[in-house]
């Protein structure tokens, strides 16, 4: 099937291409190619072959990477209507479950990079808001078009939803969050969430 | 060829789901009667999404009205999920990881090369009902180039000499360009995730698939897509295993993605 590639790929192209370093205002395609060669110098570090350093490596990666993502808009947006009636203490812990849901099944996937050029087409900004697409030409198959949705948060560029082929990261959660929240319960979605995360 | 008729009939029987379903954030409903809201909101909705346009830019907060596919027969498509992902696990996998063991990649790749060179009057006829020229030119440009100078289709120079990227059209891309929405969703057994209007189109395409005029043996044809297939799967395995890995519900999962793929691949050019 070609579509699970999509959703199992996304994340590894998120924390490959990574996106905006804080302080730097300006154009966003210029800070995911920053960015970018920031996670790849870490992930292609002769010093961090050995394996005894694996935990640093991905230490440093993920402080890269949580640099450029807004994990609490990320989660916000899968909860969307459901977000409002929850409890702060609630919101936080949602927040926290999900960035690990991510990183746990993703940052693996950023060690398979191998070598995969990445072409930036277009940057649209709107305001506060920023799309940059991109292009990742691969050798094995068609090129992947990547789409990275921006908002300015205190003159630092933090990316909250990346698509890949059109289908959205954010959407995709949204879909499935709301169809066991429907069915079930939210405490029933958080019961999952953590099963998930701590089984890994 | 009457069958082709009724082929047409049915996507004539697609025109009352012109409207994409926006079911919204509601309970499941099992109805085919999509409740189109009449708020201002969805109605900007549809009209950004049938604008051939992508994802408004601003978003309106997380109260942007969210376009999903009706999956009234849910029961049913579960119930070949599982199926399917048993078949994944116990049949498919297994035979094309030793496959892939077998071969080398390139071979691999070539030979997918190849099948898709041939399934060139797909993507060509489909282009031309679409009215996209410059995608029928880049097909028929790819396929005498490949033919000819890429070993009967089994090398791709027209992609990496001259940077013509394959225009992967098919029927149900066209009766969605033409307006038709999706219906509802449709999980087939052994095929794979679906809609009411993209399996209409994958009947009509089997018309255009030239594979089913050289072989007209029912078996062999399916010996031959089936080898297709364990091909490509021999090329992406692990796909299907992150997507269950990534997902607290994966045959949401896998529906959602479906639906926002085909979207996408409506849209683009």
């Amino acid at each position: 099937m070609k579509l699970p590639h999509l959703l199992g790929n996304i994340l590894s192209l998120i924390l490959i291409l990574g996106i905006t370093v804080p302080g730097l205002a300006g154009d966003p395609t210029e800070k995911i190619r920053q960015t970018t060669n920031k996670i790849l110098s870490i992930v292609s570090d002769p010093a961090f072959k050995d394996p005894s350093k694996a935990k640093e490596k991905k230490k440093l990666i993920r402080r890269a990477v949580d640099e450029c993502f807004d994990w609490e808009e990320m989660a916000r947006r899968s909860l969307a209507r459901h977000w409002a009636q929850r409890t702060a203490e609630e919101k936080k812990e949602f927040d926290r479950l999900f960035a690990e849901l991510l990183e746990r099944t993703y940052m693996s996937k950023v060690e398979g990079y191998s070598g995969e050029k990445v072409r930036y087409e277009r940057e649209t900004i709107d305001g506060d808001y920023a799309v940059v697409k991109v292009k990742i030409l691969t050798q094995k198959s068609k090129d992947i078009p990547v789409e990275y949705r921006l908002k300015k948060e205190e003159n630092d560029w933090l990316v909250y939803d990346v698509s890949i082929e059109g289908v959205s990261l954010v959407n995709n959660y949204r879909t499935q969050f709301n169809s066991i929240i429907l069915q079930s319960s939210y405490e029933n979605l958080v019961k999952k969430l953590r099963e998930k995360v701590e089984l890994k | 060829m009457k069958v082709i008729y009724w082929v047409f009939i049915f996507a004539l029987c697609l025109i009352p789901f012109h409207r994409p379903c926006l079911a919204g954030d509601s309970a499941p409903s099992p109805s085919l009667e999509c409740s189109i809201s009449q708020s201002d909101e969805k109605q900007d909705a549809y009209a950004t999404q049938m604008a051939l346009v992508t994802v408004p830019l601003k978003p309106s907060g997380v109260e942007e009205p969210m376009e999903t596919i009706a999956d009234p027969l849910e029961p049913i498509n579960r119930t070949f999920f599982h199926l399917n992902d048993k078949f994944y696990f116990w049949i498919l996998k297994p035979v094309s990881s030793v496959y892939k063991a077998i071969l080398p990649e390139d071979v691999r790749l070539g030979v997918r090369n190849f099948f898709s060179n041939l399934t060139t009057p797909v993507r060509l006829v489909n282009c031309l009902m679409q009215a996209n020229f410059k995608g029928a030119g880049t097909e028929t440009a790819r396929f005498l180039l490949n033919t000819t100078f890429g070993m009967a289709g089994f090398l791709d120079p027209a992609k990496k000499e001259f940077k013509l990227e394959k225009k992967e059209e098919d029927f149900g891309q066209t009766l969605g360009f033409l307006g038709i929405g999706p219906a509802f969703y449709i999980n087939w057994p052994i095929l794979g995730p679906s809609s009411l209007r993209d399996s209409i189109g994958f009947v009509g395409d089997l018309f255009l698939d030239p594979q089913n005029y050289l072989v007209t043996s029912i078996p062999a044809n399916i010996a031959v897509k089936s080898y297709i297939q364990v091909n490509e799967t021999s090329l992406t395995i692990g796909e299907y295993e992150d997507l269950k890995a990534g997902a607290l519900d994966p045959y949401i999962a896998l529906k959602d993605a479906y639906h926002q793929y085909r979207q996408n691949k409506i849209r683009e050019r």
